[in-house]
């Protein structure tokens, strides 16, 4: 007598929640994600912009096996299934769309941290190879034998 | 399915005053065929303003931080090449 293999139930519920999950994703191109709810002034309207950066990844896998070979006269069979994700999305102002009577201008936003961060670095290279460069000028002669 | 895929979209256009704005974003996504991952990119590119009149005005939307960014970054590293080789040269 062998068992029955009973589907996995538990497995379509997790499928239909991946799916959920990356339809969501999906949904992260959409032009209302990076152009945001307009906010009303008197007679301005300013509506702010966001750069939408999203990155997701999953796997699902499933198996079955049975013990009949191992043991002839009481066989048993099972089954199993799993699957796991990931996903971020990240989010960063870029500027703000100002609509008055006197007209319509895109004001930048700046990230001030950033930029000075990005600077550092640039520094950073910079100082690098000035080290690299006199500690090799400065090194002792190779002592000829 | 195609693996890289850029598009630029229109939104809804909304009225202000005189002018109707139209937002449009660029999309850069990224799907491996086989392999359940994927990478969407979505960012806002410019918005259409249409006057009364008739007249209409392409406002690119620039990222100030992202090209501020790069270009410190390339020219550091373009520093550092430029550097290294002024000590060869000495």
């Amino acid at each position: 007598m062998t068992d029955e293999i009973i589907p996995n139930k538990s497995a379509e519920a997790g499928l239909e929640v991946i799916q959920n999950t990356m339809e969501e994703f999906l949904a992260a191109s959409d032009v209302r994600v990076v152009y945001g709810e307009p906010i009303l002034h008197d007679d301005t309207m300013i509506i702010p912009t966001a750069e939408v950066l999203c990155a997701f990844g999953f796997g699902i896998g499933s198996g079955s096996g049975s013990t009949s070979d191992e043991n002839p006269e009481k066989p048993s069979q099972g089954s199993g299934s799993g699957g796991g994700g990931g996903g971020r999305i990240l989010s960063r102002p870029v500027a703000v769309v100002v609509a008055s009577p006197e007209g319509v201008r895109v004001e930048p936003v700046v990230d001030i941290t950033k930029i000075a961060l990005a600077g550092l670095t640039a520094i950073g290279f910079m100082v690098g190879m000035m080290f690299r460069m006199s500690s090799r000028r400065h090194a002792l002669p190779d002592i000829e034998e | 399915m195609s693996v890289i895929k850029s598009e630029i979209k229109k939104g809804d256009s909304r009225q202000v005053g005189n002018f109707k704005l139209t937002p449009m974003n660029q999309v850069l996504s990224v799907q491996i065929p086989g392999y359940h991952a994927g990478w969407v990119w979505n960012r806002p590119k410019a918005v259409v303003v249409r006057t009364s009149d008739g007249q209409e005005r392409v406002l690119p939307v620039t990222d100030v931080t992202r090209v501020a960014i790069w270009t410190l970054l390339a020219s550091g590293l373009l520093g550092a090449i430029l550097m290294g080789l002024l000590y060869r040269v000495r």
